[in-house]
């Protein structure tokens, strides 16, 4: 792809007042797949004629060759015009607070979001771009929609470059706004990495594995009952669909890797297509712990979080944004769940947790259960018959913990401050048995926090006290400070962090991977 | 307004206007009545003879079991207008519905991101207005339907000034 325009050869620069370009590939690595495309369809006849053991050049080609050519000509001239422009009217800024993206030549878009708004910043290289160097950065606002500002490509020291300095600003570290370039990015404490076995065992022993092991059981069963081998044939796509499903889960999965810096919560992960997103812990909404029973085995944990601007998981790129932990030993949840709930409110957070995610009320008629948890009333034992004795919830002095499921083991933590709304819901049968549903709201996510069959009395007292505490907890909203109460599990991060000048201890690691 | 089980203790509710019963009649007879008459089409067909399938019986049997739900549906209606209300405390907004499937919401003001007032035909008739007010969370289903228009405006600019007053980020 050689340069046609000159504009395309000027170095990525200012432009005019701080507002910069995205590299000048990034078009073309956006927009291989309509180039591949052009070259397919120039190509196609002459493989044919390959195929078909004919001369490799049409021999009639020598009257049509101007008009091929003509053609082409026109049809590159238009791609590659098309990439230029929209790359050459793509403008972005980073000052006074606020990030603007111009984009379009024919309907122009003029964009700004304010960057003590962000929710989480993330920094994508799919393989291309991360064979040319090159990583697309998303800025995410709350709104359940698309990505606020999408700036793809820029290079990859470039995108870190911002990043750190978007953080900055965001955070309130920089004073004068015109010192951004000398930002540097905030060092960086690795807290966990999933090694790549657990993860592909993690994969095998899931519930999808347990489905297509009964369906295979069953299309095996049937056609040896009908003598119809035909039936296999059909299975293809569908064998196709689920190693595909595996490969993506595995692909996105695969070395990850959560660090702790003073912008936030940092995720890595990915095999082809990597990936690194920063959560400042305030914006966490919920988090939810889950175990499947085959997990069980091996202590295995699933952690997602809902943020802001995430939205829902509908796609598989969501489901992985929003996944804090693919796969995880308890140690390791509760060291996430040290980093995402600094302060649980709790003298000893480590029996709570597991109370949470593995405690159980005795079965007997001790009104509530010896371990801080309130759980279902035994009166209501015939409408939750597994789960009365795991159903419960507690309410610490930061969030509220609600635990759920006897064999899908799942906590759900919701930091008062986060809460948006609740409701109390009652059914006929709930009514009958004097207990009630308590659901809390949160922004879009897979984490879904609802209390189940709590009494009716500990419901209502619940849905009393939780506003209050929510109000209280907003009233003293802390979040910007995370690092202070994060600072025991890294004091080497929050040293680092007060004196940026001192050169990196050998502890923090310096990862170039983005 | 007979406080149930799941509200929280002492709170005084408002209930909205009797009128809004008309709104829920008209809503009921446009989904209700069309549907029972397009199920009663094969009765018609069989009786003329038209079709041989279904049998007599079942050709009676479902739409006489729709009309019957939506009889009962319409039975429910006034008691259903009777159960919404909705009490100013404070800090927040709570919000009741329901009598067999009840449920009682609290919207926080500093939750509030903004408050819709919208008017479909049948209320602007009435004078009705729904207010909804939105949460950052797409859970918060926060709807107070049949609300006299000034009752409306003046909850619009109650929660508006009061979710300023309290305005808290995420």
């Amino acid at each position: 792809m050689s340069p046609v325009d000159p504009a395309v050869a000027l170095p990525d620069k200012a432009v005019d007042g701080g507002w910069k370009r995205v590299h000048p590939a990034s078009p073309f690595v956006r927009g291989w797949v309509a180039l591949a495309a052009v070259g397919f369809f120039f190509s196609r006849d002459a493989f044919e004629r390959m195929l078909q053991g004919r001369d490799f050049v049409d021999p009639n080609l020598t009257g049509r060759v101007p008009w091929l050519l003509a053609g082409g000509a026109v049809v590159l001239l238009l791609t590659v015009g098309g990439f230029i422009l929209s790359w050459y009217f793509t403008r972005y800024q980073v000052a006074e607070g606020f990030v603007r993206v111009n984009t379009g030549f024919l309907f122009k878009q003029q964009r700004q979001a304010r960057l003590d708004r962000v929710q989480a910043i993330d920094i994508v290289q799919p393989l291309l771009a991360r064979i040319f160097g090159l990583a697309e950065l998303k800025f995410e606002v709350a709104d359940a929609g698309e990505s606020a500002v999408r700036l793809a490509y820029l290079p990859i020291d470039q995108a870190k470059q911002l990043r750190a300095s978007i953080l900055a600003q965001a955070a309130g570290v920089v004073s004068e706004p015109g010192s951004t370039e000398e930002i540097r990015e905030a060092p960086e404490h690795v807290v966990l990495s999933v090694p790549p076995g657990r993860l592909l065992g993690s994969l095998l022993l899931s519930e999808q594995t347990v489905g297509i092991l009964i369906g295979a059981a069953v299309v095996v069963s049937t056609s040896v009952l009908l003598e119809n081998t035909a039936i296999f044939l059909a299975l293809i796509p569908g064998i196709l669909g689920i190693g595909a499903s595996y490969w993506s889960a595995f692909n996105k999965g695969y070395n990850f890797t959560a660090a702790i810096s003073p912008d936030g919560i940092r995720l890595r992960y990915g095999l082809l297509d990597t990936q690194a997103q920063t959560l400042p812990p305030g914006r966490i909404q919920a988090v939810m712990v889950r175990q499947p029973p085959i997990w069980r085995l091996f202590g295995w944990y699933r952690m997602h979080v809902n943020v802001a601007g995430y939205g829902a998981a509908g796609n598989s790129d969501g489901a992985a944004r929003t996944m804090l932990l693919p796969v995880g030993l308890k140690s390791d949840v509760l060291r996430m769940m040290s980093l995402v709930l600094p302060d649980p409110g709790v003298d000893e957070p480590a029996a709570v947790f597991n109370a949470g995610l593995e405690g159980l009320a005795p079965a007997g008629h001790v009104p509530a259960g010896t371990d801080g948890f309130v759980t279902t009333p035994r009166r209501a034992r015939l409408l939750a018959p597994l789960g009365w004795r795991r159903n419960g919830f507690l309410a610490t002095g930061t969030a509220l913990l609600i635990r759920s499921g006897r064999w899908w083991r799942t906590l759900v933590m919701v930091p008062h401050q986060r809460t948006q709304s609740m409701a109390l819901h009652q059914g006929p049968l709930a009514r009958r048995f004097a207990v009630a549903d308590l659901v809390l709201h949160t922004t879009a996510g897979p984490v879904l926090p609802r209390v189940f069959q709590a009494g009716v009395t500990e419901a209502v007292e619940l849905f009393d006290q939780q506003a209050a505490r929510a109000r209280e907890a907003r009233k003293r909203q802390t979040s910007e400070q995370w690092l202070a109460q994060v600072a025991p599990q890294a004091p080497e991060v929050a040293a680092a962090a007060a004196q940026t000048e001192e050169p990196q201890t050998p502890n923090q690691e310096d990862r170039h991977d983005g | 307004m007979p406080t149930e089980a799941i509200d929280p203790p002492g709170v005084q509710w408002l209930r909205v206007s009797p009128k809004y019963v008309t709104v829920r009649l008209v809503e009921w007879a446009i989904g209700n009545v069309l549907l029972v008459a397009v199920l009663s089409l094969p009765l018609v067909f069989v009786l003329l003879g038209w079709w041989r399938w279904p049998p007599l019986w079942l050709a009676i049997a479902v739409p006489a079991v729709m009309l019957l739900l939506a009889l009962w549906r319409l039975a429910l209606i006034p008691r259903q207008v009777r159960a919404i209300g909705y009490a100013e405390r404070d800090d927040d907004l709570l919000i009741r519905r329901g009598i067999f499937f009840q449920r009682t919401m609290v919207v926080p003001y500093g939750r509030m991101q903004y408050v819709d007032v919208a008017v479909g035909p049948v209320e602007r008739s009435l004078g009705l207005c729904t207010l909804k007010l939105h949460t950052a969370s797409t859970g918060t289903n926060a709807q107070l339907p049949g609300l006299p228009a000034q009752e409306g405006a003046r909850l619009r600019e109650q929660l508006s000034a009061r979710g300023e007053a309290r305005l808290a980020g995420l």
